[in-house]
């Protein structure tokens, strides 16, 4: 339709070349127009963008389209899970944390009233004594020395446990040996995270039935319940989370807090639900 | 987050619109149901998977406190047809009351033939719960 309204001498002048370049100069056009901005202008969308997210994570739960009451959303997602094996059946919590530039990642633990699987524990140690106080004492999953962080190395024992302790003459030895397999797991002590100690008791004391938590990317993610639990059992454990959750902001080290948006409960293969949690 | 509409519909679609599932068995005489079919499609065992799919979900809204199992077997040899399609009701006691056989039959001839088989009761239409975008 097009070609046939130009004129046929005109037509000749736009040659098939030329049409080509023509086209491509508009789309560069429009590519610096959309993407080039000063750098001040960058600055301010930054400012703006944050500005948003914290006025989004300050809205109450209930205002939002997909909110649930949480009885309600548990009747949802156990009827999306009906019939998956009963180990798939997670029931997730993930909080959204609206962070300032440079502020660390929240982490702490939370110890759940109705846990979903026992805690597996690792010990580090040369000291004879402190590994069997471990081994009779708190019934460790994992208990040695130097044999055992070579046999972490060539892959002999697999790393399937959720913490890991260790005492000051062993934990330069795992650090030059395992890092690289302990750490991305979380699961290497360091005495920056209070996981070396010369006794070892009253750390694992306290750490028996407690679950690590720590904020990755903007959110804080963590299994509360299965999808077999009662009601009261998922919401005690939820109030625990709440909780951990509200700790972990007030110990954290920064000129201004993260604050703690949107939480959704989700199962493995269910949609995620907004419940109101903090 | 997905989208608002999407996701209202998907739960609607468990609560609301699936009219033949809205079901409330009674719990005194069951106390489970037992699907047994195969993994694959092959060999008319479309369906039964599809009653799971489709009608179990709303089932499980309306009946929380009933026990339902689903064993999938899985079975790659095309020509072996033998793998067992069907769906039990059980008592208190875990004995069989009914079975129905699923084979060859399409998700919702599964689901009629289930509201003949079985002692249930329609739920009323204000007992239905329907989400909508406030």
């Amino acid at each position: 339709m097009m070609i046939g309204l130009i004129p046929p001498s005109r037509f000749q002048l736009f040659g098939a070349t030329s049409r080509c370049l023509f086209h491509t100069a508009t789309l560069l056009k429009v590519e610096e127009s959309g993407s080039k901005l000063t750098k001040e202008q960058l600055k301010k969308r930054e400012v703006r963008r944050a500005a948003r997210r914290k006025v989004e994570a300050k809205k109450p739960a209930h205002t939002h389209p997909l909110y649930l009451p949480i009885p309600l959303a548990l009747r949802y997602l156990r009827a999306v899970e009906v019939g998956y094996p009963a180990s798939q059946q997670v029931i997730t919590a993930t909080t959204s944390v609206v962070a300032d530039r440079g502020n660390p990642p929240l982490a702490g633990n939370v110890s759940l009233p109705s846990p979903l699987k026992d805690v597996l524990v690792a010990v580090f140690s040369n000291d004879d004594q402190q590994l069997s106080m471990a081994k009779k004492k708190f019934r460790c999953h994992l208990v040695g020395g130097s044999d055992t962080i070579s046999k972490i190395k060539q892959g002999e024992i697999l790393v399937d446990f959720d913490k890991a302790f260790a005492t000051p003459d062993i934990a330069q030895e795992l650090t030059s040996q395992v890092a690289r397999i302990l750490g991305p797991r979380q699961v290497l002590p360091m005495a920056k995270r209070g996981t070396v100690a010369p006794d070892l008791e009253p750390i694992l004391k306290n750490s028996f039935g407690s679950i690590p938590f720590r904020q990755k990317g903007n959110s804080i993610s963590l299994a509360v319940a299965k999808c077999d639990f009662s009601d009261r059992q998922v919401l005690e454990n939820l109030l625990s989370v709440q909780t951990a959750f509200k700790e972990a902001v007030s110990n954290q080290k920064a000129k201004r807090p993260s604050i703690l948006g949107r939480t959704t409960l989700t199962t493995t293969h269910g949609p995620g639900i907004v419940i109101d949690l903090v | 987050m997905p989208s608002i509409p999407k996701q209202l519909n998907f739960l609607n679609r468990i609560s609301f619109n699936t009219p033949k599932a809205h079901i409330r068995l009674d719990p005194s005489r069951y106390s489970g149901l037992k699907l047994v079919f195969q993994y694959e499609n092959h060999n008319g065992q479309m369906g039964a998977r599809k009653f799971w799919n489709q009608y179990l979900p709303t089932m499980k809204f309306y009946n929380p406190d009933l026990q339902m199992d689903v064993i999938r077997i899985r079975n790659s040899n095309l020509k072996d047809d033998t793998t067992p399609c069907y769906l039990q009701a059980l008592d208190k006691e875990g004995k069989v009351i009914d079975t129905l056989q699923m084979k060859n039959k399409h998700s919702d001839t599964i689901m009629d033939e289930f509201n003949q088989l079985f002692q249930r009761e329609q739920i009323p239409e204000d007992q239905l719960i329907q989400l909508k975008r406030n």
